[in-house]
């Protein structure tokens, strides 16, 4: 059976090869594939009729226990000769249907046959999953198929309504599929059916699976697909919207009747909605003028209808439905293949300018007049074979005997059916008459060629069989045996006959016709009752709706949520902090958090005051508009951290915090020249207010779990034991000092690593070329013309020698003082605290802090040049020896049979100074400090004299600007003045 | 103080890391000196050298893994308990070989570009200044990216693997830096490119932070960074539970973060359409491979003990995820956004996957855990989307890509093959049978059904359902319309871009036909060991 569907799809590949060979007759060439699955059928009817089964099972994905099993019992049968039978003669008429040169025909056709062979999968699979497979499949090609027609737009939106909905009932039953596996423990139908499950997970399984069958085969309130799927060429409508896919659903049905028809909800919904179905169809197929989508309406109508018998679950109606099945395939596909030959030779399909065909067609006319009979229910033909026998099983029904439906209900679908029975004969008259008769008023409809006898052969043979098989009611009965048998027999053996004699059923089929003739003789009436009753809201305006809705609903959301704004994105990132992590923050202090906390306000008052700064600072940050002063108020709470640390007797770290803070402040106001003096230009909006609610709640959290931590602490600070390890390893007195440059100097060796890449990186995004290029000497500079070099001879020095290259009105001749005469002291003092730093406060980092600040301050008084005097050296290499000089005495150690980083003091005797007392760590101090100096001297060559030119570049151009207009404003001026004079005299 | 004993390494079983980890220092030798004409020829050779190296180390790695003494576990514990080198984690190794070997190829594409890299030829110089023209003049190219990718890869690979937080933030960071650096560094749309940059920076940072901040919390509970000892400290129940909830709360902010999963997903979109579409394509399809896997072990090993404190979380976030990813994309115009959005959906259902924890007596042998589930739908997506943005990549104007769906219109006339395979990558990543995009799929939904989490498989179905909806109009779009103005062109690529489409798209067809063997092969090693 795997091989059959092989063999369609090998012949699907080599379709356009085909086509490219033998054109439109590729057609006969791949109709050879489904033929063959008919033989093969035929050839084991035998087996199949005793009771027995084909089954082939191949390993697929052992893992997720999917297996291709294969299994052909009596329904299969039944549906192989349908599927592959119809499929061969709807093959061979597409021959004829299409021209050699019909667009896109190659893709066509592979789909064609691709999509044969899925039916086949489908009818044939064993397994859930193989079937979900094998639906997925035919889903997507019958997507291909309609959609065929690249122009048109409405074959795109049809095609996209039929996927959008067989696709969603096609997964909603693959998630029943998976429930349904998962309560019997396997995926084999064989088995499940076998041994069905039970419980509400069954029922819930079944039902999902229903929604699938219920959208694939066109059933209220997923109806609306398939009359818009008509936009296909006429073949595909007759063979998958008749013949094939749209009975998968009913196939499903018939499959699982057996087992679950007894499972709560099974009938309600499907009796429900089948009736509803067969007469919604109906009732609209009444009103169509387009032959095509009158048998559209028709075929939603009979799958009603079929639904609804296949669902009962009685041994009578199982015979039914399937002998209905089979009929309706028959007339159906010949219905439509008749319609594709109409509309193909006179190029309409209007019943209204259709006349005088059947004359001028007498064999089609022959043909489609038995297929009408057979769906209206008229002897000797199928149709009336099966409902006659369904009108017996609808009638058991009526009675109660089926369990689960109250004898009432039963009833009520017994009028329904019989309603849309009645229907179903006016509108198959309306059909033929529409498409056959003369009409009076209207002229005779022209062919454009003779009807060839290739193009008539299948809706012969297809209307013949239904003929034929109406009176083979004992063959039929014998081959569906299997199939009854799996169910509970009923009260009486039924079987399919022409003649059951003088019963209720024979009444009920000749009232239908009846009601039937009479809905057609008073058709014009019935149209305006329609027109009048047309219902305001409809399954297919609905769907609509929601898809609207749906790209409604992503348009505003995504202009709500994605409107790539950092802060907004960040928000929302921040609120699900506060929402998760903070919730369960609460959480666990109400579940007994609380007590383990151990708080204590403070040690001193003053610390409370410094905080209180610290809050008000932060606050007005937040609030302010300015930047300038949000930087301020930011580097307040900063040194407020600093005065806390001195509080809390740590004047190592207090210092440091004050010299970062300083450095930082300075260098966010060299940035800031660059900005705009406010962060918005509007005022504070609300929004700012909420930002601020959510930021103090997001550090209300975090500020939670550091006291939920901090009180939670269970072993000893290793911190405690620093003191003593400082002293006896690293021989210092500073902890926090000996803490950086030994017991924690990997950590400190990575982080100037981190700085050195850092300033690198923040030297090269404002340097595009290398940095050193940039240093000029005051000496450098040429002197403008006519200006006397400056004597430099004792006496006549300057102060400093880089503010003369300042405007006067930028110079301050005490700051200028006051730099040289600090200066040098600063730079002492900070050498003096990186020697100092191991017993006192002080260090590397603090001592390049403080050289950076001495920089600074010639920055500040002399401008650029006075800097390039200060340092005369590139940052760069400043940075770079650092991290050598680091290294190197933290390699040192080795050579003398140390570990790496290890420290050793020496006591060194001075003539004078006495005994010092020299650490080797002090080494990879120095290194610190030259890093700490380059970095700050970096920035402030970055932030300040690149800064400058790019502000000075600025101002130069804009006063050339300036002049330029200014000279023309002054043109103007000239000239108005003449102008004046010119009055004046 | 006790004498400092140096670790045991195991080089053999590391060595995948290691190659990547050596050919990336390498390689930023190689750029400083290796004269600028050889460096493209030099950082390619080197790049795919070191991704075949890779992938045959992690293949021997996994050939020789094998139960140990005491336990049936596959995999051991090595590098001092840093990383563990077990079934799931040497997947991934193999996995993101493949795929960082395909990137590489996508990275050194320059025919469509007419002979330069898609990527910036100065990144520094502002777009439309002087110095941006002379760069692009002198046909400069930042062959850095290579490097750059490699020590992504690098982060990639231990990411999954690593044994303990510390390790797991390293790999994080590692992974993380040279791709916000990577996704700035387009040639063309450069501003775009820049704030994608930006914005992936500084959200990530944040998240980063929350990530590390609740790793601090974690080990403040357990008092150990390895996952084993906080896995029994979870299973003592000693502690404050507020610290333990708020660790894993904010732990999965960071890692949620990184696979894209809603409300964390915002930065998605903006920088999938800003970053060059190769480093899109290897973000999508690596950094999903390495964040699912480093949450899995993390949530599996470390937290599987309290499990039913997080699962409802990661219900509610899968559920919005898949919600947010599908029906959003609806409303894109651009096809990488589209894509993103698709990526966001597949978070989701990754996450769907990830909620078929079970504890290892209710597995039936064989049976398919999340674990095996979640592997396997990575695999399937990661080449899925590699080839589909290798496609996105070729089709092209005057411009530069043409990412703009309108332009997209009739693009299956202009190259029926081009839009057949991006309709075929389309196809399963909608899920539709005989494509990988099923059979992955099928097993996350498996999985998760297995383990009781049916309502959120109605919801991925359903989400299914919507995001078929948007693939099928892509392709609705390509084929059955008729060509706008002068339509889209495909560039032809070279070799490297072809074979990047190429393979993707059998992969995603083999794994959708024959998905049986590496289906099997997940079942047996797709235990963590601990």
């Amino acid at each position: 059976m795997l091989a059959l569907v092989a063999l369609h799809a090998i012949a699907a590949a080599s379709a356009p090869v085909l086509v490219r060979q033998f054109g439109r007759r590729a057609f006969l060439l791949l109709a050879l594939a489904p033929l063959t699955a008919v033989i093969w059928a035929l050839r084991h009817t035998g087996t199949v009729l005793d009771g027995g089964a084909v089954t082939q099972v191949v390993p697929w994905i052992s893992g997720l226990g999917m297996e291709l099993a294969f299994s052909l019992g009596a329904l299969q049968w039944l549906m192989t000769l349908v599927v592959a039978g119809i499929g061969v003669l709807v093959m061979t008429y597409c021959a004829w249907y299409f021209g050699d040169d019909s667009p896109g025909l190659a893709a066509f056709t592979a789909h064609f046959t691709s999509f044969v062979g899925a039916m086949l999968g489908l009818v044939l699979a064993d397994d859930l999953m193989l079937i979900f497979v094998f639906w997925e499949l035919t889903t997507v090609f019958s997507f291909l198929l309609i959609g065929i027609d690249p122009t048109s737009r409405a074959s795109r939106l049809a095609a996209i309504e039929a996927l959008v909905v067989t696709t969603l009932g096609g997964l909603v039953m693959f998630v029943g599929m998976l429930l349904l596996g998962l309560e019997a423990g396997t995926l084999r139908l064989s088995a499940i059916l076998a041994d069905p499950p039970t419980g509400t997970a069954t029922t819930v399984a079944v039902m999902l699976i229903l929604v699938g069958a219920l959208s694939k085969s066109a059933q209220v309130p997923f109806q609306f697909w398939l009359p818009g799927a008509m936009a296909a060429p006429t073949p595909v409508s007759a063979y998958l919207h008749a013949a094939s896919m749209v009975k998968a659903g009913i196939y499903l049905i018939a499959l699982l009747a057996p087992a679950f028809a007894g499972v709560p909800g099974w009938h309600l919904t499907l009796l429900t909605l089948g009736t509803l179905t067969m007469l919604v169809g109906g009732w609209r197929a009444l009103r169509q003028n387009d032959i095509k989508l009158l048998l559209a309406y028709g075929t939603v109508s009979q799958l009603g209808f079929l639904t609804v018998v296949l669902s009962i679950g009685s041994r009578t109606a199982a015979l039914a439905g399937l002998a209905m099945l089979l009929a309706h395939a028959l007339f159906k596909a010949t219905l439509f293949l008749c319609v594709g030959i109409v509309d193909k030779l006179s190029g309409t399909r209007d019943l209204q300018q259709l006349s005088g065909l059947g004359r001028r067609m007498p064999v089609l006319a022959v043909a489609a007049g038995l297929a009408a009979l057979s769906m209206a229910g008229l002897p000797p033909l199928l149709g009336f074979v099966g409902k006659e026998t369904v009108w017996a099983a609808l009638l058991e029904l009526a009675d109660g005997e089926t369990a689960g439906v109250a004898p009432w209900a039963g009833t009520l679908v017994l009028v329904g059916l019989v309603v849309g029975s009645a229907l179903t004969a006016a509108y198959t008259l309306r059909w033929y008459w529409g498409t056959f008769a003369a009409k009076r008023g209207v002229a005779d409809t022209v062919l454009k060629q003779p009807l060839g006898t290739g193009f008539a052969h299948s809706p012969v043979v297809l209307s013949g069989l239904g003929l034929l098989l109406g009176f083979a009611g004992a063959a039929l009965t014998a081959a569906i045996a299997p199939y009854d048998a799996l169910l509970p027999a009923g009260a009486h053996e039924e079987y399919l006959a022409l003649w059951h004699g003088w019963e209720l059923p024979l009444l009920l089929s000749a009232l239908t016709v009846l009601g039937g003739l009479a809905l057609f003789r008073w058709r014009e009436a019935v149209c305006r009752l329609q027109a009048r009753t047309a219902p305001p809201v409809t399954a297919e305006g609905l769907y609509r709706y929601v898809m609207r809705a749906v790209d409604r609903a992503a348009v505003e959301v995504t202009g709500l949520f994605q409107r790539g704004s950092v802060p907004f994105y960040l928000t929302v990132i921040l609120g699900v902090v506060l929402l998760l992590p903070g919730s369960a923050l609460v959480l666990g202090l109400l579940d007994g958090g609380a007590e383990r906390l151990t708080v204590r306000l403070w040690d001193r008052p003053a610390q409370a005051m410094v905080a209180m700064v610290m809050v008000a600072a932060a606050i007005f940050t937040v609030r302010s508009r300015r930047r300038l002063r949000a930087v301020v108020l930011a580097g307040v709470s900063g040194y407020g951290c600093a005065v806390l640390f001195l509080l809390h007797g740590a004047p190592d770290i207090a210092m440091t915090q004050v010299l970062v803070e300083t450095v930082t402040l300075v260098v966010f106001v060299m940035v800031l020249r660059r900005l705009p003096d406010y962060f918005t230009d509007r005022p504070l909006s609300v929004t700012r207010y909420w930002r601020i609610a959510l930021s103090a709640g997001v550090g209300t959290a975090v500020a939670g779990f550091l006291l939920v931590a901090g009180s939670d602490r269970v072993g000893r600070p290793i911190s405690e034991r620093f003191a003593e390890a400082a002293y006896e390893f690293g021989y210092g007195r500073n902890v926090v000092n000996v803490t950086l440059v030994d017991i924690r100097a990997w950590d400190t060796f990575g982080e100037i690593s981190v700085l050195v890449v850092a300033a690198t990186g923040v030297a090269s995004l404002i340097f595009l070329d290398s940095r050193s290029a940039s240093i000029r000497r005051v000496f450098d500079i040429p002197y403008p013309e006519g200006v006397q070099k400056q004597s430099t001879s004792p006496g006549r020095r300057v102060w400093l020698p880089g503010p003369r290259t300042l405007s006067p009105d930028r110079r301050s001749i005490i700051f200028e003082v006051v730099t040289r005469l600090v200066f040098h002291t600063i730079v002492v003092f900070s050498i003096y605290l990186l020697l100092a730093g191991h017993n006192l406060p002080g260090g590397g980092f603090a001592a390049g802090m403080v050289s950076g600040l001495a920089l600074m301050v010639r920055y500040l008084a002399g401008g650029r040049y006075e800097l390039d005097e200060a340092a005369p050296i590139d940052a760069g290499a400043l940075i770079g020896s650092g991290l050598f000089v680091a290294a190197l005495s933290g390699l040192g150690p080795v050579a003398f049979g140390g570990a790496v980083l290890q420290t050793n003091d020496y006591y060194l005797s001075l003539p004078l100074l006495g005994e010092v007392h020299l650490v080797s760590s002090v080494g990879f101090d120095i290194g610190v400090y030259l890093v700490v100096v380059g970095l700050v001297l970096d920035l402030l060559r970055t932030f300040g004299s690149r800064l400058d030119r790019q502000i000075l570049r600025a101002e130069r151009e804009a006063a050339q600007a300036r002049d330029r207009s200014g000279e023309r404003v002054g043109d103007r001026a000239v000239a108005q003045q003449a102008g004046d004079q010119g009055a004046i005299s | 103080m006790t004498g400092f004993q140096a670790p045991n390494v195991e080089w053999l079983t590391l060595s995948p890391l290691l190659v990547v980890f050596l050919a990336a220092v390498v390689g930023v030798l190689v750029e400083a000196f290796v004269p600028r004409a050889q460096r493209y020829a030099v950082q390619v050779g080197l790049s795919l050298a070191a991704m075949v190296g890779t992938l045959v180390a992690s293949l021997v790695v996994f050939a020789r893994l094998s139960p140990t003494a005491d336990e049936a576990e596959l995999g051991r514990v090595v590098a001092a308990g840093a990383v563990a080198a077990d079934g799931p984690a040497v997947f991934t190794w193999v996995l993101l070989s493949v795929l960082g070997l395909l990137s590489v190829m996508l990275f050194a594409e320059r025919k469509v570009e007419s002979g330069v890299l898609t990527f910036a030829g100065q990144a520094a110089a502002l777009p439309g200044t002087e110095a941006e023209r002379e760069a692009s003049t002198r046909g400069l190219s930042h062959t850095e990216v290579f490097p750059l990718m490699l020590f992504a890869i690098g982060g990639m690979m231990l990411f999954p693997a690593s044994n303990d937080l510390l390790t797991m933030f390293v790999a994080l960071e590692v992974l993380s830096l040279p791709l916000y650096l990577l996704c700035g560094l387009a040639r063309r749309r450069r501003l775009l490119s820049q704030e994608a940059a930006m914005k992936y920076f500084l959200l990530g940072a944040f998240s980063s932070g929350f990530f590390v901040y609740g790793l601090a919390l974690v080990y403040g509970y357990a008092g150990s960074m390895g996952f084993a000892q906080i896995a029994a400290a979870v299973s003592a129940d000693t502690g404050s539970r507020a610290l333990l909830l708020g660790g894993i709360g904010l732990m999965s902010v960071g890692l949620l973060f990184k696979v894209g999963a809603a409300p964390f997903h915002a930065w998605t979109p903006d920088v999938y359409q800003g970053a060059p579409t190769a480093v899109t394509a290897f973000m999508a399809a690596a950094t999903k491979v390495a964040a699912f896997g480093a949450m899995l072990r993390l949530f599996y090993v470390a937290f599987g003990g309290n499990r039913d404190d997080w699962l409802p979380m990661v219900w509610a976030v899968a559920i919005l995820t898949m919600v947010v990813g599908s029906v959003l994309a609806i409303s894109q115009t651009d096809v990488k956004r589209m894509l993103a959005y698709s990526s966001i959906a597949h978070a989701g259902f990754l996450l769907t996957g990830f909620l078929g924890i079970r504890s290892l007596d209710e597995v039936a042998p064989g049976g398919l855990t999340g674990v095996s589930a979640v592997l396997f739908y990575l695999t399937t997506y990661g080449f899925t989307t590699m080839a589909a943005f290798a496609v996105v990549s070729i089709v092209r104007d005057a411009g530069g890509e043409t990412t703009h769906l309108a332009r997209w219109q009739g693009l299956g006339k202009e190259s029926p093959l081009v839009a057949g395979v991006f309709a075929f990558l389309l196809l399963a990543m909608a899920g539709i049978p005989l494509t990988s995009g099923f059979t992955g799929k099928w097993a996350v939904f498996a999985a998760a059904t297995a383990a009781g989490a049916w309502p959120v498989v109605v919801v991925a179905v359903l989400m299914s359902a919507v995001a078929a909806y948007f693939y099928v109009r892509v392709i609705v779009l390509m084929f059955f319309a008729e060509p706008v103005g002068d339509g889209p062109s495909v560039a032809v690529p070279s070799a490297l871009t072809t074979v990047v489409i190429a393979v993707g798209t059998l992969v995603t067809l083999v794994l959708g036909i024959v998905p049986g063997a590496l289906i099997e092969l997940l079942g047996n090693v797709g235990v963590f060991i601990r």
